[in-house]
């Protein structure tokens, strides 16, 4: 899909659009709705032939073509089933097409997604997201599979009905257009204005918050049971609850006159034509071709109902959907981060930043970092350590390139990360976070996704690298037993392993680490540092170091201190200095002596 | 309960309501019948002259206004049906959805355990939401129509019961199919809405694991698992769409036979000279209107087929049982007991706890350490009552702990867990959690002890800034440091601590240390710890192992005993020495 137009369309135009992703099939079940809703109209004709053949011969009804008179009844019924057939027609092709635009469309938003840095997916909120791969694209379902088709019909129809209302006597079909206009009208002034499409975007928005915050209820359970305060985030979705309801209510509400109104005219259409029958009828020659003329049209009139209930539904059904677009688009415009132009490929691997300035928030947050420079040699051991804030896991979000740097470069072998072809990036980088997320999938699939080409038996090796084939083996499936299914609980720690098994089939030639050793017991620990040693083997490490004694060993520890580099150095060096690096281990060295005791036994606080 | 209420899951409010609506739209119904009847009055009126009558103006005109007057009658009928219906059905709705989530919050947490975050959301929003359809949609307008078509139905056949027969025997065939063809589509719907669940869910997993979902280039379709699911959707989507359009669409065509039949039958009729010309006539224009409200009846029948899977599941949500107890009683000291307790997450499964006998001493600390797996977590939810012991007794002061409201027990304790909830809410709004009465000094002199100082003021709005969903933009440590900030405020005769210093730097480390020892003086305090050094000065450690007490003591005694405790802390010196080179 063509981002730049997407953007600019709205409304009716951009439906069309998305529509038009499925154009044979789309006119295809347009055609068909066509012709459906005019052969719709033969059962009003053939009743109005029956009933002209009847005055025709009525002083006596004996010499009537019994046969011709049901033969009307009987195209009357094909008409009628022509009219259902063609219409089903007309949907299954619309319906093959509205599934698999959706399916396009979704598949679509959610790799935009994946291409949006990350600080947009903390502001937006999951719940959001999802509502609207949930609920806002399947919309587009109604609007191709059936509004497109009645549309087509609705507005062929009338025009059908227009050339036979005055293809027979122009002065009932004047008066039945009047009819039907000021229905059409009615309903165009319902949709169409400004404050219907206020109304449906505040509608959209409270829709939208009541999502969010029942996701967050239910999220937040545990802790709201804990403190007890489940009255209080209940309190909070049922806010949410009730300005939903006040809102849809108010929307409802706001048709009610207009609806109707507007019901009450297309059921009665033939009321338009009664004063000019009588009127007519008055002052007629010939009362016999009057009388069935006068019929025809009020007979005919009736046919304007079903046409135009449609038309009342299909442009409702129109305006939420709209609605529901253009929220979709709004998140389609979410810059993505611009890719290169002709893109380069590193082939050695010292990554580097380069006076990097960087904030996780355009406006309200303080810089996350400022200045910072530094190399991580190719093959070398790079640990980056200091206190929580002080931009430790913003480095190792910006050399996956989650985010883009707001001032200088951070490069990979001499080449801007922005050169690269993320696909490509990802390739040459692979990271253990501390939040591991594992997919509900077999544990082999989840390791997998490192390198999805890779065979069973690689993974598995990866597996015992990073010490996790043997839990894997007692788990009831082994390597297929589903992540999350019953009966599966996995430790944080194994968790953490299969994450490096990730990362070790993935054999990427830098290593991001996130350390966060300090969930675990010590046996789980101590088997995930081995599983480290595995995953770092001639690689270029970035270690983001919680505990310093795991930077100890490193070639070069980066100190960071509120978003700058404070030091930098090997642990000899930065010990003998005396700066927030041996002041950062004197209070290491109390932190870990510390007990937890009563404070009048005075077993030593640090 | 009628069977109706009990159907659409219904209060006695609104089932009335529901009476009300499905009277409003019969009224309306039969408020379309009078200008009906105006128009074949007209018609007749009109063909009066060919009967051998004289056709009379006044009486046109007559007619012409009546037809007005009942016109506007159906617009004041569908005014009040409208609001009737849909504010009636609005209303029914929040009902719906505050009870759910009432509901939910009393349910033991072995359900949130079983049941996945989007299954449980999509209870309260889009099954609602599917109620709520059914509610204003589809249940007042099925049954008006079936009470109108009966009336008109009967009507004519008092007429002429002849060509009524001719008229609506289709009728009871087309509405049979539909209604036989139910088992087929009902099965299609319930797949559909499987699928449906199923690529709901993986969405969300889509979304949370954004990171990985790039990290490992498998973005959109790339991702198997989603593409997958959302495949499979489309499939059964279109099963079921067709799969019911069939159906539907040959009911009706079965139906619109009648138009022919009709016919056959007036003509037949009127060349035998058995029914009069006016009376042909008018059936004739009855029959090409009557349809309309039966084909209504016949596609809002298997739609709401379809909605009464979501009230269903509503329904099994709400048939959950929930966790209740004495609201009044009082814990007046604060040791626990464990007897003989076992238990496991899920019915069938090993046991998470075997045959416990644990005493924690009430003013004391007590640490719960061993291997990942070995119970030390599920043993502080027991004594918080998210799960019931299936055997044995858990006691706090001498009251256990079943018979006791929990949100009641809830009072007496506080908890630091290592995965902190944060709202989407200010900093002191999350911080209040702890104490939602707690002046904003008392707030903040608390979050001050825990630390929170450093890290709120450096916010752009400090303790006013609010936080994102979950509080996404703050680190594990700061969330730790709300969440001790929120234990302070509560001030609660027992803690809880699970892992409470994790995800801190040294510096911080230290610092949280201070605001815990301040945290528990006095108070009961259980504690799980990896790191055995800093439980060492407990009272009591408790090594657990697969579930089971392997051994208990002091510190010193543990490791004279040189048992699994022993070898834990051996293990763990290791790995402190442990360092990232090559």
């Amino acid at each position: 899909m063509d981002k730049e137009k997407s953007a600019s369309k709205t409304g009716f135009a951009r439906l069309w659009q998305i529509a038009m992703m499925k154009k044979p099939l789309i006119i295809g079940s347009m055609l068909l709705s066509a012709a459906a809703s005019v052969i719709g109209f033969t059962p009003y004709i053939s009743v109005y032939f029956i009933i002209r053949e009847i005055l025709m011969g009525f002083s006596d009804v004996t010499p009537l073509d019994a046969a011709a008179l049901a033969r009307y009844g009987w195209i009357a019924f094909a008409g009628a089933a022509c009219n259902i057939i063609l219409y089903f027609a007309a949907l299954m092709l619309s319906h093959i097409a509205a599934f698999g635009t959706l399916y396009r469309l979704k598949a679509d938003f959610a790799s935009h997604l994946a291409r949006t840095p990350l600080g947009f997916h903390a502001l937006t909120g999951s719940g959001k997201l999802r509502k609207i791969i949930d609920d806002n694209i399947e919309k587009v379902e109604g609007f191709i599979a059936h509004q497109l088709p009645d549309f087509t019909a609705a507005l062929v129809a009338p025009v059908a009905m227009f050339v036979i209302l005055f293809a027979a006597d122009w002065r009932f079909g004047a008066a039945a257009s009047v009819g039907v206009i000021v229905s059409i009208y009615k309903q165009a002034r319902l949709y169409g204005d400004k404050s219907a499409k206020d109304m449906m975007n505040k509608y959209q928005s409270a829709l939208e918050d009541m999502n969010n915050a029942s996701v967050e209820y239910i999220r937040g359970i545990s802790v709201v049971k804990a403190f007890k305060r489940t009255v209080y985030s209940f309190r909070r979705l049922r806010e949410a609850i009730e300005s939903y309801t006040d809102m849809v209510i108010d929307y409802t509400l706001s048709w009610e006159k207009g609806y109707s109104a507007s019901l009450a005219i297309v059921h009665n259409v033939f009321l338009f034509i009664m004063p000019v029958a009588i009127l007519l009828g008055t002052f007629t020659q010939d009362y016999a071709s009057f009388a069935g003329t006068a019929i025809f049209y009020l007979i005919f009139s009736q046919a304007a109902a079903g046409i135009l209930t449609k038309v009342i539904y299909a442009s409702g059904a129109l305006m939420q959907i709209s609605g529901a677009v253009d929220a979709m688009d709004a998140i389609l415009a979410q810059p993505e981060l611009p890719l290169a132009e002709n893109p380069k490929s590193p082939t050695s691997f010292d990554v580097e930043f380069h006076n990097v300035t960087f904030s996780y928030d355009d406006e309200k947050r303080t810089e996350a970092l400022s200045d910072v420079s530094f190399i991580a040699r190719q093959g070398e051991v790079t640990a980056v350590v200091g206190p929580s804030g002080g931009g430790k896991s913003a480095i190792a979000s910006l050399i996956p390139r989650f985010f883009d740097v707001a001032g200088g470069s951070v490069s990979v072998g001499g080449v801007d990360i922005r050169e690269i072809d993320p696909y490509d990036l990802m390739n040459k980088v692979s990271f253990v976070f501390q939040d591991v997320f594992l997919f509900r999938q077999s544990v082999l699939d989840n390791i997998r996704m490192g390198a999805p080409e890779a065979a069973d038996e690689r993974v598995i090796e990866a597996a015992k690298a990073a010490q996790c084939h043997e839990f894997i083996e007692k788990l009831p499936q082994g390597y297929q037993t589903v992540i999350g299914a019953k009966g599966v609980n996995l430790s944080g720690g194994e968790r953490q392993r299969i994450a490096i098994a990730r990362a070790i089939v993935k054999d990427c030639p830098i290593v991001t680490l996130d350390e966060a050793t300090a969930f675990l017991d010590p046996q789980n620990e101590r088997l995930i540092q081995k599983a480290f040693e595995s995953l770092m083997r001639d690689k270029t490490v970035i270690m983001i170091a919680h505990r310093l004694s795991t930077a100890r060993g490193a070639d070069q520890i980066i100190v960071m201190d509120e978003g700058r580099v404070a030091e930098r150095g090997t642990h000899d060096e930065l010990m003998s200095r005396s700066g927030r690096y041996s002041e950062m281990w004197r209070a290491y060295a109390g932190a870990s002596s510390w007990r937890m005791a009563r404070r009048k036994e005075g077993t030593g606080n640090a | 309960m009628p069977k109706l209420q009990q159907a659409m899951m219904l209060t006695d409010d609104g089932y009335r309501d529901l009476k009300k609506a499905i009277f409003a739209c019969t009224l309306t119904n039969f408020s379309m019948l009078p200008p009906f009847f105006t128009l074949v009055q007209f018609v007749a009126e009109l063909l009066r002259p060919f009967t051998g009558g004289a056709i009379s103006p006044t009486k046109l005109w007559i007619l012409f206004g009546a037809g007005i007057v009942s016109a506007f009658l159906t617009y004041l009928c569908q005014r009040n049906d409208y609001r009737k219906t849909y504010v009636v059905s609005y209303t029914q709705s929040k009902r719906t959805r505050v009870a759910v989530a009432e509901h939910i919050r009393r349910l033991p947490m072995s359900v949130f355990n079983s049941k996945n975050l989007s299954d449980l959301t999509s209870n309260i929003m889009a099954d609602v939401a599917n109620s709520e359809h059914a509610l204003s949609h589809l249940a007042p307008q099925l049954i008006a129509n079936g009470v109108s078509i009966t009336v008109t139905c009967a009507l004519l056949a008092i007429y002429d019961w002849r060509m009524a027969l001719a008229m609506f025997i289709t009728m009871p065939v087309s509405i049979a199919v539909v209604t036989l063809s139910e088992k087929i589509y009902g099965r299609l719907a319930k797949r559909f809405m499987e699928a449906k669940l199923d690529a709901s869910d993986r969405v969300q997993e889509y979304i949370d694991g954004i990171k990985v979902i790039r990290a490992c280039n498998m973005d959109g379709e790339r991702f198997e698992a989603l593409r997958k699911a959302l495949r499979e959707m489309m499939r059964n989507a279109m099963k079921f769409e067709l799969g019911a359009g069939v159906f539907i669409m040959g009911a009706q065509t079965i139906l619109q036979a009648g138009i022919g039949i009709t016919t056959l039958a007036g003509t037949t009729l009127l060349t035998g000279g058995r029914i009069s010309f006016e009376s042909f006539t008018l059936f004739l224009i009855i029959a090409v209107k009557i349809y309309g409200p039966v084909i209504t009846l016949l596609t809002l029948l298997p739609e709401l087929f379809y909605f009464r899977i979501g009230i269903r599941r509503i329904r099994d949500l709400m048939a959950i049982e929930t966790m209740d107890g004495d609201k009044e009683k009082d814990i007046t000291s604060f040791g626990i007991v464990f007897e003989h307790v076992d238990f496991s997450y899920n019915k069938g499964e090993t046991q998470t706890i075997r045959d416990l006998n644990l005493t924690i001493q009430a003013g004391g600390i007590t640490a719960l350490v061993g291997p990942s797996g070995g119970g030390k977590s599920t043993i502080l939810k027991l004594i918080a009552r998210f799960w019931d012991a299936d055997r044995g007794k858990i006691s706090i002061g001498g009251v256990n702990v079943k018979y006791i409201d929990p949100e009641r027990l809830m009072g007496y304790m506080s908890f630091v867990f290592q995965d902190v909830t944060l709202f989407n809410d200010t900093v002191l709004g999350n911080i209040k959690i702890g104490d939602m009465d707690a002046t904003e000094e008392r707030a903040r002199a608390a979050a001050k002890v825990a630390r929170c100082d450093d890290f709120v003021n450096k916010l752009p709005e400090g303790y006013n800034t609010t936080l994102g969903e979950n509080g996404a933009t703050l680190s594990g440590g700061e969330r730790q440091r709300i969440s001790i900030a929120r234990a302070l405020l509560k001030d609660a005769p027992i803690i809880l601590l699970d892992e409470a210093t994790a995800s801190l730097d040294p510096e911080n480390e230290a610092a949280v240390q201070e605001a815990i020892s301040a945290l528990i003086e006095g108070k009961t305090v259980v504690v799980i710890a990896h790191s055995l050094r800093s439980v060492m000065g407990a009272d009591k450690i408790a090594v657990l192992d697969k579930g089971r007490l392997f051994e208990q003591g002091t510190g010193e005694e543990l490791l004279a005993k040189n048992g699994l405790f022993a070898k834990l802390y051996d293990i763990q010196r290791e790995s402190l020495n442990w360092t990232a080179k090559k």
